[in-house]
């Protein structure tokens, strides 16, 4: 069996009355990337946040959360010093240098400047920033300090890196920067927890997904058994003249109409060929179902507001 | 190389002490001048104005009387202003301490290594108006070097006093009413432009309340070398304040962060 990096039982937190997370239960293998979606509000931030003592969880029947064998209401120090924790928005010093906020970052964790020098190469190396060492945070674009957070968090060479939503926001190519960067931080046998409204960063980096909605996990899987589990292998977006479908009740397949689009999805490939071949090319949109199908299948097509 | 042992509370404190100075120091020009121009200016629109109808007070010229009481000052407003605006802005805008404590750093070391960072620019502080003073030859005792120390207290009551109320406010601008209320009135109340013992006796004792008095009064006995039994009182008031208040103020701000 695999090593647990992070088990969590029966996680409540209650703000205001409201259930933000409610009766939470998950396992993160060591070594794996572990996915937690769900639309805003759902809780994703929430849990991260408990599991390095930053939020406190209610003390529920038979609860339990265990980082590398520790409680975070005991030992938040013993779990941030092996976890690189990598937050929404940057809250660096922005009047100091990349370099500074590095070697301030390598004393907290206790590096001597001689040991903090040869770490700060490295991380700036690994994320591609060697270049703007001397630069000020406010000389550098979103996409940098995204990934001058990441290498900031790998300073200490954590077992775990917890990252909340780390590309939104950003540019297709440093999305592709950081996802690679991650999958080599899972080959060294690095274990990565990360929130993601993406489907797309999902499906590409992790091992092992849960989908949280109103504080509740409603699924949960690997990304491909989520989508053969949940949904059909196919779907036929009508997009233009979608009164010229007519629903004849055919075999094989499913409809779905919202708001102005019509959506046709089906196991067979031939069902869904046929229908479209009744269009004008540029009216429909053939594809494989991916995550977002049943992400807005599980969640609801509706504002979660 | 991985450090592989949590580093010791000391280390911990000493991080977040380096972080606020490596800040400071960052605009060394804008922060470091003005602390020994202010007590000029003291001297000049105070001290030369004023001291001409006021002469002696105590035997003691009023220029000499007024040069020892603003050695503390200083100190109490560069903290008051350090843990209030300061540590609101980390707090709630700028988010530095959510980084902070994203590494291994717990909440009681970050207030810590802040009250003895305040400590440190009440110490420099200080260190400037003496400096000043010593110029203008206003500074006769050698024990007068021990100002800068009682600075160095003076400051940290006045953290953790002002980390208290950034505990309890939730809009920067309610902040103005800690300074008119209390940072102020504490100004005049302290024995600096004048001596307490004119006052009204009711006044005199309501003074006492206020934490400068205490350091001013310190102080005037390390600069005149006349030292009375009350002082160790001054010394425990200061001592207690910053233990029990800080405690206080580490407990809610912990509060505050940790949700």
């Amino acid at each position: 069996m695999d090593k647990i990096a992070i088990k969590v039982k029966n996680l409540c937190k209650v703000y205001d009355n409201s259930k933000i997370v409610d009766n939470l239960n998950f396992e993160v293998p060591q070594g794996s990337c572990f996915g937690i979606l769900g639309p805003n509000g759902a809780g994703k931030t929430t849990t991260m946040q408990i599991l390095y003592g930053k939020v406190q969880h209610e003390r529920v029947e038979g609860y339990e959360v265990n980082v590398f064998g520790h409680d975070p209401a005991k030992d938040e120090l013993q779990i941030k010093f092996v976890t690189g924790i990598i937050p929404q928005e940057d809250n660096f010093d922005a009047e100091l240098s990349v370099f500074q906020n590095l070697l301030i970052y390598s004393k907290f964790y206790g590096l001597s400047k001689k040991q903090a020098l040869p770490r700060i190469e490295s991380v700036l190396d690994f994320i591609d920033l060697k270049t703007k060492k001397a630069s000020k945070i406010r000389e550098l674009s979103g996409g940098m300090k995204r990934r001058l957070l990441i290498a900031r968090a790998l300073l200490n060479n954590p077992r775990l890196l917890i990252l909340d939503e780390p590309t939104t926001g950003l540019d297709p190519q440093v999305r592709h920067h950081i996802w690679n960067k991650l999958r080599v931080l899972k080959k060294q046998g690095v274990t990565i927890l990360l929130t993601t409204h993406y489907m797309e960063e999902a499906y590409q980096i992790c091992d092992h997904l849960i989908i949280m909605d109103k504080g509740k996990k409603i699924s949960e899987g690997s990304p491909i058994d989520l989508i053969n589990n949940n949904i059909e292998k196919y779907v036929l977006e009508i997009i233009k003249n979608i009164s010229d479908f007519q629903d004849n009740n055919a075999q094989n397949i499913r409809v779905e109409t919202s708001h102005d689009r019509t959506l046709i999805y089906s196991d067979n490939l031939d069902a869904v060929k046929e229908i479209a071949d009744s269009f004008q090319p540029g009216d429909y949109y053939l594809r494989q179902s991916n995550l977002e199908d049943v992400f807005l299948r599980i969640t609801g097509k509706n504002f979660n507001e | 190389m991985n450090n592989i042992s949590l580093p010791s509370f000391a280390q911990r404190v000493y991080s977040v002490w380096y972080r606020h100075v490596l800040v400071y120091v960052k605009n060394i020009f804008s922060n470091g001048i003005p602390p020994f121009l202010e007590p000029i200016l003291f001297l000049l629109g105070v001290g030369l104005g004023l001291g001409g109808f006021v002469g002696e007070i105590n035997n003691i010229p009023y220029i000499n009387f007024l040069a020892v009481g603003i050695i503390a000052p200083p100190a109490m407003f560069t903290a008051a202003y350090e843990c209030t605006f300061g540590t609101f802005i980390r707090l709630e805008f700028d988010k530095v301490y959510d980084g902070m404590i994203a590494a291994s750093i717990d909440i009681k070391d970050l207030f810590i290594g802040e009250i003895l960072f305040a400590g440190t620019k009440g110490l420099f502080f200080s260190s400037a108006v003496l400096l000043v003073l010593s110029v203008f030859g206003l500074i006769e005792s050698p024990m007068a070097i021990f100002t800068v120390f009682i600075g160095f207290f003076t400051a940290m009551m006045f953290a953790v006093l002002s980390l208290l109320v950034t505990s309890v406010v939730n809009n920067i601008n309610h902040f103005n009413f800690y300074f008119t209320g209390f940072i102020t009135p504490g100004f005049f109340l302290s024995g600096i432009v004048f001596p307490l013992n004119t006052l009204p006796k009711y006044l005199e004792l309501f003074a006492q309340l206020f934490p400068l008095v205490h350091s001013v009064n310190l102080m005037r006995a390390f600069c005149f070398n006349s030292f009375k039994i009350s002082l160790i009182g001054d010394m425990f008031y200061i001592i207690f304040l910053i233990l029990i208040v800080g405690y206080f103020a580490i407990r809610r701000l912990k509060n505050k962060i940790i949700t």
